[in-house]
């Protein structure tokens, strides 16, 4: 063959190949998820949905660097031409966020039934499932122990405590929910004595429960995944539940939130793995995982340390109004976290 | 014709893949809510907190290139051209850090200094980048070296030793190399966001991605791209004038010739390999010693290689697609910055290092709002995306490599095929990439690394289940052992240092005292 | 019809003019030596020719054509019909000798009998047999400078453009190739457009000298008035 046509021979096959790759994209059966949840502990769900349903699992992970926010951006980067068809987020504020941005749409799993109704949509945008609670990590040779959320403010603390930047994360979260449940001017109030009080900044939870397991500080407020993480690769640390006294608001739950995408290329896919990860199978095995969330159907089975959630005193708090009350004081958060 | 039009082909190719979908997501910049406002740019300059940050940045930028060229200079004089032994192995291990996300090199670093409070601010940031930058200027360092004419060494070598000759010879002809090297880490450290946000230290491409993270403001993040932008402009421009000269000049060697002078340091030897092995023991050794420690357990490992599971290759296989492709683009852009073939040459040029100072974040969100459309679903959809990526960010790496072995090919060679009656493509094949062999596989290399080692962009925008191997070990960093992300390192090093030292081996030594 | 013609030929590099009001006509088996100081102009005349740069005014034609006007080149190098020998010879140090020969050959579509007569022509022409397949690092001044003309002459260029091609050589070795391409001249039929600041060589070669200073033509004639010239000028 003249090599001038050889050329193009190749040149063809080759975008040959990127066609066919994008239609073939297209014509698999297969479903696309974009994960908030730690890939360790979702990727072995998302593997076992694949094994028993024989749908091919294609699923984007956030990564510590983008502190549970890069796959958001995701989103709604991609919001015109969605390539994802479910979301789990790894709280609830922001799948309140993708509602109130048009990116997801409704769907009633039949395993959300028995979830409580705090912990799902009303319109049924999104449900929750296997929690985390906010919980304080403290070095177990801290001379002091915190119980409250408050003790960040208490001078016995001064300098030892340390939180995860609240611009990011379920640190940013629960620091709505507190406004939502005080009011702005004593949860500005209480932000600006955290920092006289000599709270030192990390870049994530994770980054935290390391720095407290290592003696730097005594207690962080993490999640409860990054507490028995670090205790079960023997460190000295333990776990406190915040404000469990009466007259005390209770801990701040955080649970996982499943989103059904708006225009979802692989939609029947897509509800069968929401179903699936409604399940209690998977809470049951989120709870005996490394991360050892607490199922939020009733009578799962659940291994020794977790506490039932009905064992807690779990702050009560409208989801939707922290999405909203999130929004209203990040401006706030960005100056504090300066 | 066929000349003007192959050219203007990869011009037109390199703006629709990085100038477009970026110029695009300006352009939502100025126009809001249907109508023309410059009340982004106005709020961002309104402040006085955000000039301190740029501050910062360019601190942070010109210590890391002052700190890279003290270093980075001499150890490239050092290890090519004198008959120091171990060189091999002592480049091996300056090389190490280049090979990994800096943010990796921070974490190994962490290890090993734990509670020092001097690691977290400014003095950890400049040491961490310097170390991960020298690289880039030793080899600069080396390759500009090579190119140097052994006649003007050997007429200096009459009138004074070798610090005089070193001083007042080989170092100014080199002075085009060197000062490339600079301006790149001082744009790579401007636009740097993780080891910075990681020890603490606040810069300004802390802006840029506090909008994209917390508030999902695409125009607030791009608009706070300016100053950084504007930073870099200057420079550009700086170099534009003042050094476009002295890059077209050349002190080449007809690559016909063996001769290269070499530094026989007699007494000083022993000193100097002390020195070297203490400063890479220090430097490099040690912290990564700590990955290395975590990771030499062969559960470890193969628990890594499990967890590293396809992205190891997708990693290797995108980085080659990905080198291969900038080295093309890079060549003919290269081609034609130095020819000045095209009107407007020295925009492309300028283009090209822009691209490599715009936060990795921006040009994710541009190619996502230009790419993600059903109509072109066949690129956005699938691993061509990463590769664009890659294309947009690194070009400049490639285009400046070919400019560099352009320089070091006498005009004249070109122009005998020209008379000759040879057409332009042929000219091409058969004269000058032939010529050029060697540089064009070291611009692979270089190509390579940077792709393989990429976070920034590939975050952005990789396809489901086409992670690469760096982003793999982001994922998983928040909840995996220490011993486990450290054997993913390890993988990484590992399948950088193959092409990596197969193109040494593929090197002939090359030298005469 | 000349071989070639500069009329009014200007060239100016940032604002500077190097070559002014430059017009000469080269006829078909002329031999003209562009003779004068560094920095006059002569390369420059050269380099216009070939089409390496564009003429700022004035026009170049080529047996009548018109190849460059006014800032504009109308005709590639590549397609001028020329040939030319660099001061650095430009000798493609990947190939051998016979490869360097034949590049041009084959570019040109030449069928392969008609190009290794042609390359075994020259090669004996130039006496350079035995060197057929060495590459150009292993050979000698004098050699490298046979194959370099050898690759010019092998494509029969209607004018030889040749820079200084002699400046590197002893003056054993350059009185010899001198003769050697006046003979090539001969039995080849080129215009020669030559490039030197020596006198000796201008005289030995030239039927015509174009003295040129400041980028312009200063004096120009046969050898016998450029002579006299000269002598005039050493009486002064």
């Amino acid at each position: 063959m003249p090599k001038k046509y050889l050329k193009i021979v190749v040149f063809l096959i080759i975008a040959g190949g990127f066609l066919s790759a994008g239609i073939i994209h297209a014509r698999t059966n297969e479903v696309v998820v974009y994960v908030s949840e730690d890939q360790v502990f979702s990727e072995p769900i998302l593997k076992d949905f694949e094994k028993e349903t024989g749908i091919k699992v294609k699923a984007l992970y956030d990564t510590e660097e983008a502190k549970s926010t890069g796959v958001m951006n995701r989103l709604l980067a991609e919001k015109n031409n969605p390539q994802a068809d479910v979301y789990w987020a790894n709280e609830p504020i922001r799948a309140e966020y993708l509602k109130q941005e048009g990116i997801s749409q409704a769907y009633i799993s039949a395993s959300a039934k028995a979830i409580p109704d705090g912990l799902k949509d009303p319109d049924n945008y999104w449900t929750g499932f296997s929690a985390r609670a906010r919980v304080f990590i403290v070095n177990q040779r801290a001379p002091e122990k915190p119980h409250s959320v408050a003790d960040y403010t208490d001078p016995r603390f001064k300098g030892k405590a340390m939180i995860a930047n609240p611009l990011f994360g379920t640190t940013t979260t629960q620091m709505a929910a507190l406004f939502t449940l005080w009011g702005d001017e004593k949860g500005k109030t209480f932000m600006e004595n955290m920092k006289k009080n000599g709270v030192k900044l990390s870049t994530s939870n994770g980054e935290s429960a390391d720095f407290v397991a290592s003696g730097n500080f005594d207690f962080s407020l993490v999640d409860s995944d990054d507490v028995f993480n670090r205790i079960k690769q023997g460190k000295d640390v333990e776990i406190i539940y915040p404000d469990q006294g009466e007259n005390e608001p209770g801990c701040f739950m955080v649970p996982n939130a499943v989103l059904f995408i708006k225009g979802s290329p692989n939609s029947e896919n897509g509800k069968k793995l929401i179903d699936y990860l409604l399940s209690r199978e998977t809470e049951r095995k989120l709870a005996f995982a490394d991360c050892a969330q607490i199922p939020l159907n009733p009578g799962v089975e659940t291994p020794p340390e977790i506490k039932a959630i009905r064992t807690l005193k779990v702050m009560k708090v409208d989801y939707a109004e922290v999405a909203k009350k999130m929004r209203e004081i990040q401006s706030f958060l960005k100056e504090w976290a300066r | 014709m066929a000349k003007r039009l192959t050219l203007l082909f990869f011009v037109v190719l390199f703006l629709i893949i990085g100038l477009v979908p970026i110029a695009a997501m300006f352009l939502k910049t100025i126009y809001v809510d249907g109508h023309f406002t410059l009340r982004l740019y106005r709020a961002l300059f309104d402040s006085s907190r955000e000039w301190g940050l740029v501050g910062n940045s360019v601190m942070l930028a010109f210590f890391v290139t002052a700190a890279a060229l003290s270093a980075g200079i001499p150890l490239g004089v050092v290890l090519s051209k004198t008959d120091l032994p171990f060189k091999s192995i002592f480049t091996f291990l300056f090389t190490i850090p280049l090979l990994l996300p800096p943010y990796i090199t921070a974490i190994a670093w962490s290890y090993w200094v734990k509670k020092e409070i001097w690691f977290f601010g400014l003095p950890g940031c400049v040491l961490i980048l310097s170390i991960s930058f020298l690289p880039i200027v030793m080899f600069l360092t080396m390759a500009y070296l090579k190119s140097v004419n052994p006649g003007i060494e050997e007429a200096g070598k009459l009138l004074s030793g070798w610090f005089g000759v070193l001083k007042n010879i080989t170092i100014p002809a080199i002075m085009p190399g060197i000062l490339l090297s600079a301006v790149l880490v001082f744009l790579l450290t401007l636009g740097e966001f993780s080891v910075p946000n990681f020890l603490r230290y606040k810069v300004f491409s802390n802006e840029s991605f506090t909008q994209f993270s917390a508030f999902y403001d695409f125009n607030a993040a791009t608009v706070s791209t300016m100053p950084l932008l504007l930073i870099a402009f200057v420079i550009l421009l700086f170099e534009a004038i003042f050094l476009h000269r002295k890059t077209q000049e050349s002190y080449g060697m007809t690559p016909d010739s063996d001769r290269f002078l070499v530094i026989e340091l007699k007494s000083s030897k022993k000193w100097i390999v002390i020195l070297l092995s203490l400063a890479s023991f220090i430097l490099i050794v040690l912290p990564f010693a700590a990955l290395v420690r975590e990771a030499l357990n062969l559960g470890i490992l193969r628990e890594a290689l499990e967890k590293a599971g396809d992205s190891l290759l997708r990693s290797i296989s995108y980085a080659g697609i990905g080198a291969s492709i900038l080295t093309v683009i890079g060549f003919f852009l290269g081609y034609l910055i130095y020819k000045k073939a095209l009107p407007g040459w020295r925009g492309v040029d300028m283009l090209t290092l822009f691209f490599l100072a715009l936060p990795s974040a921006v040009t994710g969100i541009g190619l996502i709002g230009f790419w993600n459309r059903p109509a072109t679903n066949f690129i956005y959809g699938t691993p061509a995306i990463i590769i664009l990526g890659y294309v947009a960010c690194y070009t400049v790496l490639t285009s400046r490599m070919t400019i560099s072995g352009l320089s070091q090919i006498s005009s004249s060679i070109e122009e005998a095929a020209e008379i000759s009656g040879i057409k332009w493509w042929r000219r091409v094949f058969g004269v000058l990439v032939p010529l050029m062999k060697r540089g064009l596989l070291a611009s692979w290399l270089i190509a390579y690394i940077f792709c393989l080692r990429d976070v920034g962009v590939t975050m952005a925008v990789y396809p489901p289940a086409h992670d690469t191997l760096p982003i793999r070990i982001f994922t998983l960093m928040a909840n995996a052992s220490g011993s486990l992300i450290a054997g993913l390192c390890l993988i990484m090093i590992l399948s950088t240092l193959l092409p990596f030292s197969l193109f040494m081996l593929s090197v002939p030594k090359k030298g005469m005292a | 019809m000349n071989a070639a013609e500069f009329k009014s030929v200007g060239k100016s590099y940032h604002g500077k003019e190097v070559l002014i009001d430059f017009s000469l006509a080269v006829e078909k088996g002329e031999r003209i030596v562009l003779l004068g100081p560094s920095g006059c102009g002569k390369t420059t005349v050269l380099r216009l020719l070939a089409g390496f740069i564009a003429p700022t005014s004035g026009v170049i034609s080529i047996t009548g054509e018109i190849v460059a006007k006014d800032g504009r080149n109308f005709k590639e190098p590549e397609d001028r019909g020329l040939g030319m020998v660099f001061q650095d010879l430009a000798l493609w140090p990947h190939m051998t000798a016979k490869e360097n020969i034949e590049f041009g050959l084959k570019a040109k579509k030449i069928p392969d009998k008609e190009r290794q007569e042609r390359i075994r022509n020259i090669f004996g022409l130039l006496q350079i047999e035995d060197k057929i397949n060495t590459k150009p690092s292993l050979l000698s001044g004098g050699q490298k400078q046979r194959v370099a003309l050898a690759r010019s002459l092998v494509l029969l260029p209607k004018i030889l453009l040749m820079d200084e091609p002699l400046s590197s050589l002893d003056f054993e070795l350059s009185f010899k190739l001198r003769a050697e391409i006046l003979n090539l001249q001969k039995n080849f039929g080129f215009a020669l457009l030559y490039v030197t600041h020596d006198l000796e060589e201008a005289f030995s070669i030239a039927t015509k000298i174009v003295l040129m200073k400041n980028g312009r033509i200063d004096q120009i004639g046969s050898c016998g008035k450029m002579k006299q010239y000269f002598e005039n000028i050493k009486t002064r």
